[in-house]
C-alpha cells in the first residue's frame, strides 16, 4: 500500500508505504512521486514497512533521481530496525537524509 | 457479421430435413444432410463441417449418441452442435445442453429464430477462432522465449563462469529463484599470483537482473588479466554500470583481493552483509561491514572506495554471502541475521565447516525449498600458494621464438604516481616479447614488487615495520592512501632492457626512486621466516631473479631475469 500527501504550504510530498516495500509497489510508488510536479521536497515514511528489498532501494534511487539527483531533498523517516539495517548496509545515508 | 458456414443436418424426417436445408441454403450456407445418427457420424469431418444440427429422436443412434461421437471425432476443434426437437419438455431440452450442445431449435421451424440463433453461433465461432489464434501465437511466442533464454543462458554462463571457481581453495554455493539470477560469483587469478574475487547481487531477479552481470564480468576478467589492481577495477565497473543501467538498478558487491606476496587481503564491501574473516588468532570472526554504496549508484566523480586490508596466515578463512542469506526467514519468521546466523558471528561454528553449516541451516529452516531471493555464498581458504603456477602449464611454448632486442624507459612524476598504475602497460609491452608471455606471472610479480617498494618506501617513505601487526597493517595502507593523495614531488623510473643471444634471452629491470635509499646490506633473504610480515617481498624477488643488485644507496635496484628458448625443439 502506497499513500501520498502533498502539503501545499511547505511543498513537501509525503509518501507512506505500508507492509512489504518491494517490486509490487513499483507502479504505485512511481505514480505517487510523479503525480505532484511542484514538490520541493520529499518525505518517505517507512514507519509501517515490515520489509524492504533491493528493488525498493532501486525505487528510492528513482525518486532521488526524479527529485534532482545530488540536489534532491529526500528524507527517509521512521525506518524500523530491520529496514534501517538494510539502508545502512547499502550506505544509503550518503544519499538520503535518514531520520529515526 | 456475415459468414457462410458448412452445416451438417441429421434428421430422419425427410420433410423437416428438406425444410431446414431450404431455410439455411437461403441464407447462403452450404448444407450437408444425413438421414440418421450413424449417417451423421459418417459424414462428419471436423475440418469442413463448422456446425452440426441433430434431431434428437433418430434410428441407428439418436441425436445424443451422435453428438457424443461427433465431439469425440472433433477432438480439439470446436464444432457447435444444435439439437432439433419437436418436444418442449424442459428436462429433455436441458439435457441437450448438459451433454455439450450449444443450443436447440424447436419445431416447427421459425426462419426468424433460426437466423438469430445462427448469428449467435457465428459470433461464437469467430470468438473461438480468435482465441485459438491467440493461443497458438502465445504458445509459439513462449517457445521462442524459452529458446532465446536457453541461448542467452549459455552465453551468460560462458561469460560469468570463465574463471577459476574450481580452485580447491574456494567453496561456493548458489541457489537461484529464476532461470537467470541476479547473483554472480567471479574469481580470477592475477598475473602476479593471488586472486580477485567478486560476489555481486543485482537489484531484482531474473533476466533483467542478470543482464548487468555481463559488463561486470567482462571488466572483472579483462582488467584482472591485464594486471590492474582492485582499486582501479572497482571504479571502472562502477562507471560502466552507472552508465548503462537504469537509475533503479545497481549491484551490491564484495570485491576481495588476495595478495600472496605479502599474505594479505583487501576487502571492498558495497551493500552486502558483513564479510567474515576467520583468523586462527581470534575466537570470533572479524567482520568487514559495508562501507561503500553499491556499484552503479554514484557517478564516476562522486565515487570513492573505502578498502580495508588485513594480513592472513595460511589456513585462515574468508566468507561472504548475498543478502538472500542475511534476510532469509527462519521457520519462526525471524530474519537470519537476528537468529540463525548468530552462532556464526559469535565464533561457535568452525571456520572450515562454515559453508556446510550454512547450507544445513538454510535447508532446516525451509529457505531452500521456497527462496524469495537469490542466495549465494563464497568461502575461501587463504594460502600463499593461491594462483601461483596455475596458469603456467596452460601455455604451449611457441616453436619458433624470434629474438628480441629493445629497451625503454618510463619515468613517472608525482602527478602520474598519484593517478596511474603503470604496471599493466609495462607488462603488455613485455608480453609481446616472444617466449616471455609464458613467464608473465613471474615477470609481473617482480615488476610489481619493485614498483611498490620504490613507491611506498622510496617516494612515500613508509616504514614497513608498521606492517608487523594486524592493526598496523591496515594503518599502513591508510597512510599509503593519504600520502599518495597529497604527493607533490618525487619520481619512479622504470627501465626495461631485453636482449637475445643464441638460445639465451635476458630481461633487465631497473627501478629507481627519488627516495633516500635504505640499508640494503642488512636485508635478510630468508623467505622461510613467515613470522616476518614485511621484507618478504625482497626475499621473493631474490628467488625469482637470477640476480638482484642495489645501487645509489638502495634507491635503485636492478633485477636480472634470464630464460632460454627453442631448446625443446
Amino acid at each position: 500500500m502506497v499513500e501520498r500527501f502533498f502539503d501545499k504550504k511547505t511543498g513537501c510530498l509525503t509518501i507512506t508505504i505500508n507492509g512489504r516495500f518491494d517490486y509490487s509497489c513499483h507502479k504505485m510508488f512511481k505514480e505517487a512521486f510523479t503525480s505532484v510536479t511542484t514538490a520541493a521536497s520529499y518525505d518517505v515514511n517507512l514507519a509501517d514497512v515490515s520489509y524492504l528489498d533491493s528493488s525498493a532501494l532501486g525505487m528510492l534511487l528513482l525518486l532521488r533521481d526524479h527529485a534532482g539527483g545530488d540536489r534532491a531533498q529526500v528524507r527517509l523517516l521512521h525506518a524500523n530496525g530491520a529496514v534501517l539495517d538494510i539502508l545502512k548496509i547499502a550506505n544509503f545515508h550518503r544519499l538520503f537524509n535518514i531520520a529515526e | 457479421m456475415e459468414q457462410m458456414l458448412t452445416i451438417l443436418i441429421a434428421d430422419d424426417n425427410p420433410s423437416d430435413r428438406i425444410l431446414l436445408k431450404a431455410i439455411l441454403s437461403q441464407f447462403g450456407h452450404k448444407v450437408v444432410t444425413a438421414v440418421d445418427g450413424q449417417d451423421a457420424i459418417d459424414k462428419f469431418d471436423p475440418h469442413t463441417i463448422q456446425l452440426v444440427c441433430l434431431d434428437i429422436k433418430m434410428p441407428h443412434k439418436d441425436g445424443w449418441e451422435a453428438a457424443f461421437e461427433i465431439q469425440r471425432i472433433a477432438g480439439d476443434v470446436f464444432v457447435p452442435i444444435i439439437f432439433l426437437s419437436g418436444v418442449s419438455d424442459p428436462i429433455a431440452l436441458s439435457n441437450c445442453l448438459r451433454i455439450g450442445g450449444t443450443d436447440f431449435i424447436s419445431k416447427p421451424y421459425s426462419p426468424a429464430l433460426i437466423t438469430a440463433k445462427l448469428n449467435a453461433i457465428v459470433r461464437l465461432l469467430v470468438m473461438q477462432k480468435t482465441l485459438e489464434e491467440q493461443r497458438d501465437a502465445m504458445r509459439s511466442y513462449n517457445e521462442q522465449l524459452l529458446n532465446d533464454q536457453d541461448i542467452a543462458k549459455v552465453v551468460y554462463e560462458n561469460i560469468t563462469h570463465s574463471n577459476c571457481l574450481e580452485d580447491p581453495a574456494l567453496s561456493t554455493f548458489h541457489y537461484g529463484t529464476h532461470t537467470f539470477n541476479g547473483d554472480v560469483i567471479l574469481a580470477a587469478y592475477k598475473p602476479n599470483g593471488g586472486m580477485h574475487l567478486l560476489l555481486g547481487d543485482f537489484t531484482g531477479h531474473g533476466l533483467s537482473a542478470a543482464i548487468g552481470a555481463l559488463p561486470l564480468a567482462d571488466i572483472f576478467f579483462e582488467w584482472t588479466k591485464k594486471g590492474f589492481l582492485m582499486r582501479q577495477i572497482i571504479p571502472e565497473i562502477n562507471a560502466r554500470l552507472k552508465r548503462i543501467l537504469p537509475a533503479n538498478m545497481f549491484c551490491s558487491a564484495v570485491f576481495i583481493d588476495i595478495k600472496v606476496n605479502n599474505k594479505s587481503i583487501e576487502i571492498w564491501n558495497g551493500g552486502l552483509p558483513d564479510v567474515l574473516f576467520f583468523s586462527k588468532k581470534a575466537n570470533q570472526p572479524i567482520r568487514f561491514s559495508s562501507k561503500n554504496l553499491p556499484l552503479g549508484v554514484l557517478s564516476p566523480d562522486a565515487f570513492e572506495s573505502q578498502i580495508e586490508a588485513v594480513s592472513f596466515l595460511p589456513g585462515d578463512r574468508l566468507m561472504a554471502f548475498s543478502d538472500g542469506v542475511y534476510e532469509a526467514l527462519d521457520v519462526s519468521g525471524k530474519m537470519f541475521c537476528h537468529s540463525v546466523l548468530m552462532p556464526l558471528y559469535q565464533g561457535h561454528v568452525a571456520a572450515d565447516q562454515s559453508v556446510d553449516w550454512l547450507i544445513e541451516q538454510l535447508e532446516t529452516e525451509g529457505v531452500l525449498k521456497n527462496p524469495h531471493d537469490d542466495i549465494s555464498c563464497l568461502s575461501v581458504r587463504l594460502d600463499a600458494s593461491i594462483g601461483i603456477d596455475s596458469s603456467e602449464s596452460e601455455y604451449s611454448r611457441a616453436h619458433h621464438e624470434a629474438p628480441a632486442d629493445f629497451s625503454f624507459e618510463y619515468v613517472l612524476n608525482a602527478d602520474s604516481l598519484r593517478n596511474t598504475d603503470p604496471l599493466p602497460y609495462v607488462l603488455q609491452i613485455l608480453t609481446t616479447v616472444p617466449g616471455l608471455s609464458s613467464f608473465s606471472s613471474q615477470i609481473f610479480m617482480i615488476l610489481s614488487e619493485l614498483y611498490s617498494n620504490a613507491l611506498e618506501h622510496g617516494v612515500l617513505k613508509l616504514n614497513s615495520e608498521k606492517k608487523n601487526s594486524i592493526d598496523g597493517f591496515s594503518q599502513y595502507y591508510e597512510e599509503r592512501e593519504s600520502r599518495l593523495a597529497s604527493l607533490t614531488s618525487g619520481y619512479v623510473k622504470i627501465s626495461v632492457k631485453v636482449t637475445s643471444e643464441g638460445h639465451n634471452r635476458s630481461l633487465v629491470l631497473y627501478v629507481e626512486d627519488s627516495g633516500s635509499g635504505f640499508d640494503f646490506k642488512g636485508v635478510h633473504f630468508d623467505i622461510s621466516n613467515t613470522e616476518l610480515l614485511y621484507n618478504r617481498g625482497l626475499a621473493l624477488l631474490d628467488q625469482l631473479c637470477s640476480k638482484l643488485e642495489f645501487s645509489k644507496g638502495g634507491s635503485a635496484v636492478t633485477a636480472y631475469y634470464d630464460w632460454q628458448v627453442g631448446l625443446n625443439g
